[in-house]
């Protein structure tokens, strides 16, 4: 515990004394980077404010990402089924890593309406591609010789599919999860912006009342909230791989 | 003698080479270009011995932190976010003001036949940036509890065409005209009916820039006062540079808005006092607001936010 | 012979249960025109140990997979006598290949899932085989707490477990320490006699051919000529102290001129 907790927190100490001293003697303009203390404060000011958000973004983020997680391996497994589908269909999953989200967000107020259906489409589309890039890259580059011992027995494809590649394929699909998560977060409250409601909200509200601490207060949960949900996949990826995968062994 | 004349004129000849070779300066808009900015693009500014580049801007340019920091020489802003500024320390001073009548206001479809600002808040969707000052005087006002609040889309009218009972934020010089085009028939409110009315389009300078170079600034300001005259005379040629910039407002809408715009720019104080003309009156009611407000905590000297070149 | 492990129930004898190859004029060919076999005729009797040998590309690994029907081949038959049963051939891989997230016994037992045997009756059938390769103790284990040679033990165990009567090695004990070799072939070549089935071996290694076959087989370096193909005169019974046997290494010399050729 010592040896992962404290090592990060010893720069994070430093810069924000550092950081707090260049404000309080005005070496930096207050109204341009706000002093450490003054970020905690609009924190406890706005306590209930900024708890509310984070719930909503929360909502909103965790709804996108589990969509992201189920409907990407699901398109991940169709698209693995032959090459004809994956030739056809990939670049449509493409799209939905290279399409800017601050351009799509508008429309996706248009079809679902201003609420958090809208902050979920947005962290939906923000989260999904790497979960469907990795696992069919999970699936597809499954070990020849056991797909060759599958086959030697007479397992169907489907059997192949459930009982040897996707199993292989799980510390792939953890590792697009990983990545997913924090796009989740940055899709809900890009969705926010547009739509409403959150930490999204409270970012820009505040700034329209040139209120930048407060600025920084949400964007600080929204940090936490990403570094929340990682850390949830890798305790899920660690639970799961924990007895037979390299990577966790040398934990 | 010689050494005299010699010494009298080295200094006279420095002034004169400091005059004669313009500055390049930015200027940062606070939007895309559109009418409310056409003085800016009209101004003779070499006449005045100046090099500008007008920068556009969009959804949420800084423009107030980035005149404040000393990123741009000159920005555009409101009224009110000088005020804010200044309380947080942010010494930003306003020269010229180019709506003297706020064009902030709320629009409605006309079918539903409401008949002040108050009714727009009875029931369906509200479109506002919640955070401007107008906002929560509104709010303070009438209450928020029938009504939905969401955010402001930034002068699309998607949302607004799709739904009758969905009201937004404009300029009342733009999009209620987009609007009408569109074939809906709008009923609009002036924010100013409810007595709040900040000098809208301002031209700011940062407080140091002002002490350190108080010529320049006065070049600046005659300059886009000759511009707007000459924009509110012909804006043609102006608004066919614009719309190459910003070719997401047709020729026609532009020409209708610059037109709309006029009343609002040109007052009866502009006529006494010249365009962009600012008083001190104003200014201090505005202040005296947002002290009611609580969004500062201490009265700001209204002499303090303009200046007048 | 009854073997009694557990509450098994099955009877395994020492009667033939192996079955004959035929390979006639087996051709294949990768990309057009590298030709890896050119037309192979063998014959492997029934019960036989063949061992092949061959330097690097000489297309053992191919033929092994062709007999095993996971390719085909461009030209040419290749036939399995008597026909019989559906998967009575095994194949052992270079590596273990283990299924990670299964302990031992699943993995053991993999090959009786796939053919839709239940539960009770695959557990048991893997608990038996795995005991005679010596991992009754690991059951439990997972292949990342395994050795490399105790990893093998599970593959070798799962090709035996639907008691096949064609057993096949690419190379399998290749990258494990000369030790855990030695004591493999001496289990590998006891299980062969047991069992009575038919094992074709590839390996790269002249002694491992010698100590555990009865018959070899030298294919040449490009298109699976074969060099030598020779009856071992060896004895029926061998165990380590085979090692330091000369007749072993006449044998091996034999081999390696046969290669290197």
């Amino acid at each position: 515990m010592k040896k992962t907790l404290l090592p990060p927190l010893i720069p994070l100490v430093v810069v924000t004394l550092m950081a707090e001293f260049l404000v309080r003697e005005g070496f930096v303009r207050a109204y341009l980077v706000p002093a450490p203390s003054a970020v905690l404060r609009a924190m406890m000011d706005s306590r209930m404010e900024l708890v509310q958000a984070l719930l909503s973004t929360s909502a909103g983020a965790l709804t996108g990402f589990v969509m992201s997680a189920l409907t990407g391996i699901a398109i991940a497994v169709l698209l693995s089924s032959s090459r004809g589908v994956q030739r056809a269909f990939y670049p449509y999953a493409i799209f939905f890593q290279t399409v800017p989200l601050i351009a799509v967000a508008p429309l996706l107020v248009i079809w679902f309406g201003f609420g958090i259906q809208t902050v979920i489409a947005s962290a939906f589309v923000a989260s999904v591609f790497p979960v469907i890039a990795n696992t069919l890259s999970g699936i597809l580059s499954t070990d020849p010789p056991l797909r060759d011992l599958f086959k030697l027995y007479g397992a169907s494809p489907l059997v192949t599919l459930f009982k040897l590649r996707l199993p292989a394929a799980l510390p792939q699909v953890f590792t697009g999860l990983r990545v997913s998560a924090g796009l989740a977060v940055i899709g809900a409250i890009v969705g926010e912006f547009i739509a409403g409601g959150g930490l999204g909200s409270v970012v820009e509200i505040a700034r329209t009342q040139q209120r930048i601490d407060k600025v920084f207060a949400a964007v600080l949960l929204a940090s936490l909230l990403g570094l929340g949900l990682f850390g949830l996949i890798n305790l899920l990826s660690h639970l799961t791989l924990r007895r037979w995968h390299a990577s966790e062994q040398a934990q | 003698m010689l050494r005299r004349a010699f010494l009298k004129t080295v200094p006279a000849l420095g002034l004169l080479t400091a005059c004669s070779k313009p500055s390049r300066m930015k200027l940062a808009l606070n939007w895309k270009p559109e009418p409310e900015f056409g003085g800016f693009y009209a101004a003779p500014y070499s006449k005045h011995g100046l090099t500008v580049e007008v920068l556009p801007g969009g959804t949420g340019t800084p423009t107030v932190q980035m005149v404040g920091a000393g990123s741009v020489d000159f920005g555009i802003v409101s009224a009110d976010e000088v005020i804010l500024a200044r309380s947080k320390g942010n010494d930003v001073v306003a020269l010229f003001a180019v709506f003297q009548d706020s064009p902030t206001g709320i629009m409605a479809h006309a079918s539903r036949n409401l008949t002040s600002i108050g009714d727009v808040l009875k029931e369906g969707t509200l479109a506002l940036e919640s955070g401007l000052p107008f906002a929560r005087l509104l709010k303070r006002k009438f209450g928020f509890d029938h009504v939905k609040i969401v955010p402001s889309p930034g002068g699309d009218i998607t949302s607004f065409l799709h739904d009758e009972k969905f009201a937004q934020q404009c300029y009342l010089t733009s999009e209620p005209i987009a609007a009408r085009r569109k074939g809906v028939a709008v009923k609009v409110f002036a924010v100013s009916d409810i007595g709040y009315n900040p000098y809208t389009t301002v031209l700011a300078i940062s407080g140091e820039s002002l002490r350190k170079n108080p010529d320049t600034a006065k070049a600046m300001v005659a300059a886009v006062r000759e511009g707007w005259r000459s924009y509110l005379d012909d804006p043609k040629a102006v608004n066919e540079q614009m719309n190459r910039l910003n070719p997401t407002m047709d020729l026609e809408t532009f020409a209708e808005v610059a037109e709309a715009q006029k009343p609002f720019i040109e007052t009866d104080a502009t006529r006494r006092n010249g365009l962009g003309t600012m008083s001190r009156e104003r200014w201090e009611t505005l202040i005296e607001q947002f002290k009611e407000l609580g969004d500062i905590s201490q009265t700001i000297p209204a002499e303090d936010c303009f200046r007048l070149l | 012979m009854l073997h009694e492990v557990g509450h098994a129930r099955r009877v395994t004898s020492t009667i033939s249960r192996g079955v004959a190859v035929q390979l006639e004029g087996v051709r294949r060919v990768f990309d057009h025109n590298h030709v890896v076999i050119a037309g192979m005729d063998l014959r492997i009797e029934t019960g036989e140990f063949l061992a092949v040998l061959g330097p690097s590309g000489c297309g053992k690994s191919t033929l092994l997979r062709m007999i095993a029907r996971l390719a085909e081949p461009d030209a040419g038959q290749i036939r399995i006598e008597p026909k019989g049963e559906r998967f009575q051939t095994a194949f052992v891989f270079q590596d273990a290949h283990l299924l990670p997230w299964r302990n031992v016994l699943a993995n053991a037992a993999l090959p009786l899932e796939l053919m839709g045997e239940a539960k009770p009756e695959r557990d048991e059938r893997a608990r038996a085989v795995l005991e005679q390769v010596g991992l009754l103790e690991a059951l439990d284990r997972y292949p990342a707490e395994l050795s490399g040679g105790m990893r093998m033990r599970v593959s070798l165990a799962r090709a035996l477990v639907t008691e096949p009567r064609l057993l096949l090695l690419d190379e399998p004990f290749a990258a494990l320490d000369e030790i855990t070799r030695f004591h493999l072939d001496v289990r590998l070549r006891e299980l062969w006699q047991r069992r009575g089935m038919t094992v074709i071996f590839v390996t790269h290694s002249v002694s491992e051919a010698a100590f555990l076959a009865n018959r070899a087989v030298v294919l040449g370096k490009s298109g699976g000529a074969i060099k030598l193909d020779r009856r071992l005169e060896l004895p029926a019974v061998r165990d380590n102290e085979l090692r330091g046997d000369p007749r072993l290494g006449k044998e091996m010399r034999l081999l390696l001129g046969a290669i290197e050729e």
